[in-house]
């Protein structure tokens, strides 16, 4: 009887260990799901074919510097300020071709999946005055924007902005052209947002 | 015996401490170096700085659109310049990207990385910490030249130059090789 009472015990005990491995598993997993910053070392190799290469990057402890830095009495650099205040980081890579056909559908596939994960949504109400496409998607988390990402490509050129931290196309409108953001000619075209 | 036992373990530690921070001060030096090995060149000495008129005193920088600011303490620029010389034909840009990011991974992190072959032209600009100021440095590569600029900056003078990232590199190099005096 005692030891029919001990395995049960034991089993009871081996059943929460095994929860508790699956619910620190399940956590990191959605924890790594739920990460805005998109990794796009996977683009480097492109780098050997471009004609020209942008690698920013603008991590937290710059983005904090930046914005408690800055004065808040000159206009211009209290409007910067304002834009960069809560921002976690600002990341940018860019290449540029000579010709076309330098890069396929297969380069771009491992920043697609990325963006494909269910935290992220596209925004396809999202034109740009240039030329190719430009995909705009926002990461939320609860209530709060978390991150933006675009990705933006034409025959000859491929740009990829990554801004963590609260963002909306407002914001990336005013910061286009600063921290190394290039000018994306984003419009909005229909209120509505989808996935 | 004791205490000549301990005096080693200090001096020894003394040492170890002494390397670390030469090593972490050599950085400057490491990135002449592997240009000068990547590319075969030679950088220029001192004369060429006298004559270059690095002061001594203060760097005064104009930073974009605004008025004068002192952007650079005595003694905390590092300028080597690299003239006339063949960086075209030797060595591929992504071969010198990773050199470079291998020789400064332990101790810096990269802002901003550009390279554009079709121009011969490549701009790295590296950060550290400095205690309550900042490092950073600036390597400018073209086809018959090159600038390797180390400076230390306020957090205040950081803030505004990050603003406009893509001028940084031109606006301290250009303040560390072409100044005026306070």
């Amino acid at each position: 009887m005692k030891s029919l009472s001990q395995t049960l015990l034991k089993f009871a005990h081996l059943r929460l260990a095994l929860l508790a491995v699956l619910v620190t598993f399940g956590a990191a997993a959605t924890a790594g799901a739920q990460n805005p910053r998109i990794q796009t070392s996977q683009l480097d190799a492109l780098a050997a074919k471009a004609t020209e290469t942008v690698d920013v990057n603008i991590d937290e402890r710059l983005m904090q510097l930046t914005a408690r830095f800055l004065s808040s009495k000159d206009d211009d650099e209290a409007k910067v300020k304002e834009l960069v205040n809560g921002l976690k980081g600002i990341y940018v890579k860019s290449f540029e071709f000579e010709n076309e056909g330098q890069y396929t559908d297969a380069d771009l596939e491992g920043i697609r999946s990325q963006l494909r994960n269910t935290a992220w949504n596209r925004i396809v109400n999202v034109n740009s005055k240039k030329e190719g496409s430009v995909e705009v998607y926002l990461m939320q988390t609860g209530d709060q924007i978390s991150g933006l990402a675009v990705l933006a490509t034409d025959p000859k050129e491929i740009t990829v902005v990554n801004i963590i931290g609260p963002i909306d196309l407002e914001k990336l409108r005013q910061l286009e052209g600063q921290f190394g953001i290039p000018d994306l000619d984003i419009e909005r075209s229909k209120p509505k947002r989808k996935n | 015996m004791k205490k000549s036992i301990a005096f080693g373990f200090l001096l020894l530690l003394l040492a170890g401490l002494a390397h670390t921070a030469q090593a972490k001060d050599d950085d400057f030096g490491a990135v002449v170096k592997l240009i000068e090995q990547f590319y075969h060149v030679k950088h220029q000495g001192i004369p060429f700085l006298a004559r270059a008129g690095i002061k001594t005193t203060t760097t005064v920088a104009r930073i974009a659109g605004g008025p004068k600011r002192q952007l650079v303490e005595t003694g905390s620029v590092k300028v080597a310049y690299f003239e006339d010389q063949d960086f075209k034909s030797k060595g591929s840009f992504t071969g010198f990207k990773a050199s470079i990011g291998a020789a400064l991974a332990e101790n810096w992190s990269p802002l901003i990385q550009v390279a554009s072959p079709k121009d011969d032209e490549q701009t790295y600009i590296y950060l550290r910490d400095a205690g309550d100021r900042f490092n950073v440095l600036v390597v400018t590569i073209e086809s018959r030249e090159a600038c390797v600029v180390q400076v230390s900056l306020s957090p205040q003078a950081l803030a505004k130059l990050m603003h406009n990232p893509d001028e940084m590199g031109e606006t301290i190099t250009v303040e560390a090789t072409t100044h005026e005096q306070e």
